[in-house]
């Protein structure tokens, strides 16, 4: 299993000031939640971490190695991502589209073997969406195209798991469903870092946090340790009432 | 030059007469008759062919400009240039103050040379499809210059040079011709191409004649299909030549194996004018050194 | 999607083309039979039928498969390459530049293998000049690529018009007919099959990858493509395909629109069976209408792209009216 560490990183974002560097260790079995305001650079973060853009400096590490020394089918094996917008120009059915999940494990001339088609199958099971099958995605809803994005992680099936903002669009009903499969998975001894925009799901599942501050600055650790009421107010520049429910703290706006 | 010389003396015999107010007309080609209050003094030649047909009619002294592409005869070449045939430079034919532009059917534009004549400029139409009508065009041309003496007397002896021509080889034995007009993409002429008319008249006959469009594009399969006897081009240059080298390909052909392939000199068919006598007389001996060798 | 579901319309569409050959080896302006047809086939014949159908007929409608094969797969390439189902071969100027290059040879008075040749500089020129300015100071996105295309498009086709305006009317035909796509001085096939057979055998291994690049580049670099090496080579295996083609027919247009959105249609969009089929069906299609453009007004002729465009435009409407 691998564990995603930056050593000094610092996202590359054109006209911005580099922030503090972060020197984050993702290990197997941690679900990390990234919050933050909009445009501090969550998603950015999340390719810098898959290796879709360099850093500004610093490096990614994959169990050591300088991510930016290996394969890029040998990164895809190991770090898979959801991304928050998709393309679709071309049409493709929701089987067809998770099976691409498969792409980093088979070679040039290999077809998609039964056990592959099995795997996409069960992935498409557990995100609910095996009655859209043979559906062409552009047709579905956002949640569901949310869900069949997740699915082609799954089928994926990486040690790392990078998602961004996985509960858009779904209902409540789905959010806590997506939720528990990736709790799931990393109890399976996966690694799981994700953007979330809800600081309550956060705080719900989310072991470890990282919070991205708009002035570049960041911290990251524990979420007991994170769930500060004044930093989270600094976080969002919004004031907060915090209760308690089900033994996990929940954070209220404060009208006006 | 004594043409020249009796040319301006018949003008200046004319001169009075027109001052007196005698209108000049003939019809064009568009079946409009044409009316000058006097011998034009200014003209626009607007295609090759008119060019070479006003300077036949002795009126070469009084074209003040021409089209693009107008090289014969030589003095032309000499003349400001009023844009191509199809594009021309109404403003520059404007400035010249012509009063009488001539004009080419199959050249110019009809909307053009419309708005010139909306200006008030005499525009004359030509458009020689037959033989005749080029001893007609500069008989009217003459007429409208006021040189009728010049242009009667060359009308007349294109006329009787051709009849003379029908005559040598009305009897002459049929043969089969493929006329070349071009070989990316393979053209042809029809019957009613001028150099249709000229295959003819040599007592040729013109394998696609028969189709209806004036130059028909055509396939190679179709030539090799029709057999003809002999295969006649008279492309630009010399190089054109090699369009001939590429039917030996195809021993078949009764052309080939007859090895009448012929390449006739550029410009003398091209044109309606009275060189294309020589085009046609020269073709006819062609036609005939194919009949000897088949 | 077991290989085996590939395999069905594949030999289908082989079959076609077999047909489509035979038949269109059977019609032309001189009638000849289909079982003579057969007969010079297997050896006999008269001396006439045998040079129409061996010398002329076989390698025009050879000639005519394997430039709608070429063009086909390369609009197969270019709509994966720009994210774009309605891109096609041309659309990055490709032929603007072939066409530039192939009528200054014209104009300059030569024919026959300096205007292919030239046509074929043209189009690689017109590649390069695309993808330089493009490439730019870094990046290079599909949108940016294809707004690069269609401005350079637009610069050839006003050098086109100079051209065109500066030519004596005797020479406007044979260039007319270039532009607008022929097949009848297209030469030997045998330079065009070998081209569009290796690119095909190299494409194949990238098929999935080239699904996966069908999602966008963020998408296939997640997982596991290199995507700026693939997107070159794609880029310049569509343009060899492209400029062989032009350099064979001139500017055959539609074929690489309509060709691999009708196979998109019904067989889906997996590039390992697209592909292949495109190279088949484009063929067909350009045999069929090769031969109605020799055959309509026999025994003049029409330029295939008359023919092509006359069929693909109602056939494209139909099928993006009928799809939702």
């Amino acid at each position: 299993m691998t564990t995603l560490a930056s050593h000094e990183l610092t996202i590359d974002i054109p006209g911005r000031d580099s922030g503090s560097p972060l020197g984050l260790h993702i290990r197997p079995g941690q679900i990390w939640g990234v919050l933050g305001p909009n445009g501090v650079g969550k998603t950015t973060l999340l390719h810098t971490l898959a290796g879709l853009r360099p850093p500004r400096s610093g490096q990614v590490l994959l169990d050591h190695k300088p991510q930016a020394s290996l394969r890029r089918k040998q990164i895809s094996q190991q770090v898979g991502l959801v991304f928050q917008d998709r393309q679709d120009g071309f049409p493709a059915t929701v089987l067809e589209t998770a099976l691409i999940g498969r792409h980093p494990w088979l070679s040039a001339w290999q077809m998609e073997s039964s056990e592959d088609i099995v795997l996409a199958e069960k992935a498409l099971q557990a995100l609910d969406v095996i009655h859209l099958r043979d559906r062409l995605v552009s047709t579905l809803s956002g949640g569901e195209r949310q869900r069949v994005a997740i699915a082609t992680l799954m089928t994926q099936n990486p040690d790392v798991w990078l998602l961004d903002e996985p509960t858009n669009h779904l209902d409540l009903h789905h959010q806590v469903a997506v939720m528990n499969l990736l709790t799931a998975k990393a109890n399976n001894d996966k690694a799981v870092f994700m953007c979330l925009h809800d600081l309550n799901l956060a705080a719900r599942w989310c072991d470890h946090l990282l919070l991205m501050y708009p002035d570049g600055e960041a911290c990251w650790g524990p979420s007991e340790a994170m769930l500060v009421p004044s930093a989270l107010e600094r976080l969002y520049g919004q004031r907060l009432i915090t209760v308690e429910a089900d033994g996990a703290p929940v954070f209220v706006p404060v009208r006006s | 030059m004594t043409t020249r010389r009796l040319t301006v003396f018949i003008l200046l015999l004319l001169v009075p007469v027109t001052v007196l107010g005698e209108t000049l007309c003939a019809s064009d080609a568009l079946d409009r008759n044409v009316c000058l209050p006097g011998p034009a003094t200014r003209i626009v030649s607007l295609s090759p062919g008119a060019t070479e047909l006003l300077f036949s009619a002795g009126a070469g002294d009084l074209v003040v400009a021409v089209s693009a592409w107008s090289d014969y005869p030589p003095q032309a070449e000499q003349l400001p240039r009023v844009g191509d045939s199809s594009r021309l430079d109404l403003e520059a034919i404007l400035a010249l103050a012509p009063d009488l532009v001539v004009a080419w059917v199959d050249g110019n534009s009809r909307q053009q040379l419309d708005r010139l004549a909306q200006l008030g400029v005499t525009v004359f139409w030509l458009a020689p499809r037959e033989f005749e009508h080029i001893p007609q065009a500069i008989e009217d041309l003459s007429v409208l210059t006021g040189t009728p003496a010049t242009g009667v007397a060359q009308a007349e002896l294109f006329r009787n040079d051709l009849i003379e021509l029908e005559e040598n080889y009305a009897e002459a034995s049929l043969i089969r011709v493929f006329y070349q007009v071009w070989d990316q993409p393979l053209m042809t002429i029809n019957r009613d191409e001028l150099i249709g008319k000229a295959i003819e008249l040599c007592g040729g006959v013109n394998v696609f004649g028969h189709l209806p469009r004036l130059v028909p594009r055509i396939s190679t399969e179709a030539v090799l299909e029709a057999a003809p006897e002999v295969i006649v081009t008279s492309g630009r240059q010399e190089s054109d030549r090699q369009w001939l080298e590429d039917w030996t390909a195809f021993a078949s052909l009764p052309a080939v194996a007859a090895g009448n392939l012929y390449l006739e000199p550029p410009d003398l068919l091209a044109r309606p004018t009275l060189r294309m006598l020589d085009g046609v007389k020269h073709l006819c001996q062609t036609l005939e050194t194919a009949r000897a060798r088949l | 999607m077991p290989g085996s579901s590939f395999l069905r319309p594949l030999v289908g569409l082989v079959l076609m083309g077999m047909l489509a050959v035979l038949v269109a080896v059977s019609v032309g302006s001189s009638h000849v039979g289909f079982s003579k047809v057969l007969w010079v086939f297997a050896g006999g014949g008269s001396e006439l039928d045998r040079t129409l159908i061996l010398d002329l007929r076989l390698p025009r409608v050879l000639s005519a498969f394997v430039v709608g094969g070429l063009l086909a797969v390369a609009g197969a390439l270019m709509q994966v390459l720009l994210r774009n189902p309605l891109a096609d071969p041309y659309v990055l100027g490709l032929s603007g530049g072939a066409a530039v290059g192939a009528l200054l040879a014209m104009l300059a008075g030569t024919a026959g293998f300096i205007v292919s040749g030239s046509a074929f500089a043209g189009a690689m020129l017109a590649t390069l000049l695309v993808f330089g300015l493009a490439h730019g100071s870094g990046s290079w996105t599909p949108s940016r690529l294809l707004l690069t295309g269609v401005v350079v498009a637009a610069g050839w086709g006003a050098l086109i018009t100079l051209i065109l305006s500066m030519t004596p009317a005797a020479r406007l035909p044979g260039m007319l007919y270039w532009l607008m796509g022929d097949l009848s001085h297209s030469g030997q096939p045998w330079p065009g099959m070998l081209v569009l057979v290796l690119v095909c055998l190299l494409v194949l291994p990238l098929g999935r990858s080239l699904n996966v690049l069908a999602r966008g580049s963020m998408q296939a670099a997640a997982l596991g493509v290199s995507v700026r090496p693939l997107e070159w080579l794609i880029y310049l295996l569509a343009s060899v395909l492209t400029a062989t083609a032009v350099t064979m027919a001139g500017a055959v247009g539609f074929v690489g629109l309509v060709v691999p959105h009708m196979l998109r249609l019904v067989l889906g969009n997996d590039q390992r069976l697209i592909l292949p089929a495109c190279a088949l069906a484009g063929g067909i299609l350009l045999v069929l209408a090769d031969t109605l453009a020799r055959n309509v007004i026999a025994p003049e002729q029409l330029p295939v792209g008359v023919i092509t465009a006359l069929l693909g435009v109602p056939t494209f409407l139909y099928l993006l009216y009928r799809s939702r």
